[in-house]
């Protein structure tokens, strides 16, 4: 059931959370004597958390062997039994969700779309293996691991993240007795260390979520793509358009959530067609969505013909974006029907360019106004479910609003939502507009 | 390519405009691959299919029982959605052309993907 969580990364089982470290003053000996008593000062909640984790093992286990329709009961057991903390590496938020708000945030996902976008790091897994071992090692002492460290900011420049997961796993080894496995434990330890907090959790499954079994080769992050078209409403029976599609993910994620859709994916390249088909064909999806070879700035399609367009517009990077973005735009507001959404994933650079041209005619400022209000309101039922600390929701708020209020109208098309979004290295947005009449209603 | 995206496709060469649709079809390679049925979505898709186009297209395949257009409450009818399932979502062409019928430019269609991009004299401005 975690696993149909799909705009999230990873998924931890919280350990200990504390205030970063100060290490201004303080030499090395000391920070380890400090990273030591994490285990030795409260051995319950490593403890704890182990046995959270084998109950979830084994509650999967059970799943794989009832049918759907009893999904629920079990929804409540593993709330009752569960503080799941899902953590972003960027630390735009931090949720706390204990016993039946567990349940409320995974409908929540699966319902509400684009709520968690900046929400990263749940993860997806095939537990099999580890149900098994699991299972052997009932006694704590057999239990193998292995510490994964990551550390930013100021430890940084003290530790490496090596000598931290050392320290970690040393002082594991001499509180319950575990034997360190680097290749294959049966329990893995994440440790983050920045300027922002100190973590430790366990990973609930072993490989992302992020990394989808029905995608062979991703171009744009699947959490990305599919909070996209989770933003771009897809209803039964529309006509969705990737104009630039590439490998073709974000047509892929939406197909596999919303299969009555008609999906037509388009690029000028060859190779990255090539691509598209074959993840097309290893995902089983060659039947719902169609490929063509052509440009987005001369789309053979009737004017007004589209319902949805999503398009990850291409950063410059990795391809050369031969046309300005302007055109691109122009032809996308062309072939959409009135009413119907573009979702785009655009850098800065693409969000300056388009600031700059106003596109064509009206300035439709009325409408500008009245489109902050869904996504102030957007803001304010995040907040409410998920119990957001104060600090951190103002801030996402004021980034929301901003993020909205400096995009102009692009001829019909209004904007509606903004979400800035992590690509790991570099940040991104995602816009989402829809088009008016043209009387300007 | 299904016959169903052939029916969107409008040629866009240079001073074209509406008279570039329909595309001609000729196929070279044909293949008729099994899609899951499902009644709701062939029936949204009815409303928007343009019937000339797509008969004379399904004739240039020398498809059989194709429909000639929707029947009393068609929704319903799942004979007229079965056959209609077939013609729009199960032939693939794999190889063959489209051609503007206005300007007489040809697009080729390789590995089911139609090429319609064109080179700088044809497009408009």
């Amino acid at each position: 059931m975690l696993k149909t969580l799909k705009s999230a990364e990873r998924l931890f089982l919280l350990i200990k959370k504390q205030f970063p470290f100060n290490v201004s003053s303080v030499s090395k000996g000391k920070i380890f004597y400090e990273m030591q008593r994490f285990i030795s000062d409260d051995p319950e909640s490593w403890l704890n958390a182990i046995s959270i984790w084998k109950n979830l093992l084994e509650l999967d286990a059970k799943k794989k062997k009832l049918s759907q329709g009893d999904a629920n009961p079990l929804k409540r057991k593993m709330g009752e039994n569960d503080s799941i903390i899902a953590k972003k590496l960027k630390a735009e938020q931090m949720q706390e969700n204990r016993e039946c708000q567990l349940e409320k945030q995974i409908e929540e996902e699966t319902l509400e779309r684009g709520d968690f976008l900046t929400e990263r790091e749940k993860c997806q897994e095939e537990l099999q293996n580890d149900v098994a071992k699991a299972g052997d090692t009932h006694d704590q002492n057999d239990l193998t691991f292995r510490v994964s460290c990551r550390c930013g900011g100021a430890i940084a420049k003290t530790l490496s993240a090596q000598e931290a997961g050392r320290i970690i796993g040393i002082a594991l080894m001499k509180q319950f007795g575990w034997k360190a496995d680097l290749r294959n434990p049966n329990l893995e330890i994440f440790i983050h260390l920045n300027d922002i907090y100190s973590v430790m959790g366990i990973p609930v499954f072993r490989v992302p979520l992020a990394s989808r079994a029905y995608i062979r080769t991703a171009g744009l992050r699947s959490t990305i793509a599919w909070a996209m078209a989770s933003v771009a409403e897809i209803k039964a029976g529309a006509f969705v358009l990737d104009p630039m599609c590439g490998l073709g993910t974000i047509l892929l994620e939406a197909a596999k959530e919303w299969p009555d859709v008609y999906y037509v994916g388009a690029d000028v390249s060859d190779s990255q067609l090539l691509g598209a088909c074959d993840n097309l064909k290893a995902a089983g999806l060659t039947g719902k969505i169609e490929l063509l070879k052509v440009s987005v700035i001369e789309l053979p399609l009737p004017s007004e013909s589209v319902d949805i367009i999503i398009s990850d517009i291409p950063f410059g990077k990795k391809f050369k974006l031969g046309k300005d973005i302007k055109s691109i735009l122009q032809e996308m507001e062309r072939v959409l029907h009135v009413g119907g959404t573009i979702v785009l994933l655009l850098s800065e650079d693409h969000r300056r360019r388009l600031k700059d041209c106003e596109g064509s005619s009206f300035p439709l400022n009325s409408k500008g106004s009245h489109s902050d209000e869904p996504g102030a309101e957007k803001c304010l039922i995040l907040e409410g479910k998920t119990g957001i600390s104060e600090t951190v929701s103002s801030s996402f708020e004021a980034n929301h609003q901003e993020c909205l209020h400096k995009m102009p109208p692009f001829g019909s098309l209004v904007p509606v939502e903004c979400y800035k979004v992590s690509l790991g290295k570099t940040d991104a947005f995602i816009h989402k507009y829809k088009k008016s009449s043209s009387s300007g209603l | 390519m299904k016959l169903l995206t052939h029916n969107l496709l409008s040629s866009h060469v240079r001073g074209v405009g509406p008279r570039g649709f329909p595309l001609r079809l000729e196929a070279t390679e044909v293949r008729v691959i099994p899609v899951e049925f499902n009644p709701d979505f062939v029936a949204r898709m009815i409303p928007k299919v343009e019937w000339a186009a797509l008969l004379e297209a399904a004739d240039h395949l020398h498809l059989a029982e194709v429909p000639k257009g929707p029947t009393q409450g068609y929704e319903q009818d799942e004979t007229f959605l079965r056959k209609m399932h077939h013609v729009l979502l199960e032939v693939e062409v794999v190889e063959g052309t489209l051609q503007c019928p206005e300007s007489g430019r040809v697009f080729p269609i390789t590995r089911g993907i139609p090429n319609m991009l064109l080179n700088e004299e044809e497009t408009e401005t």
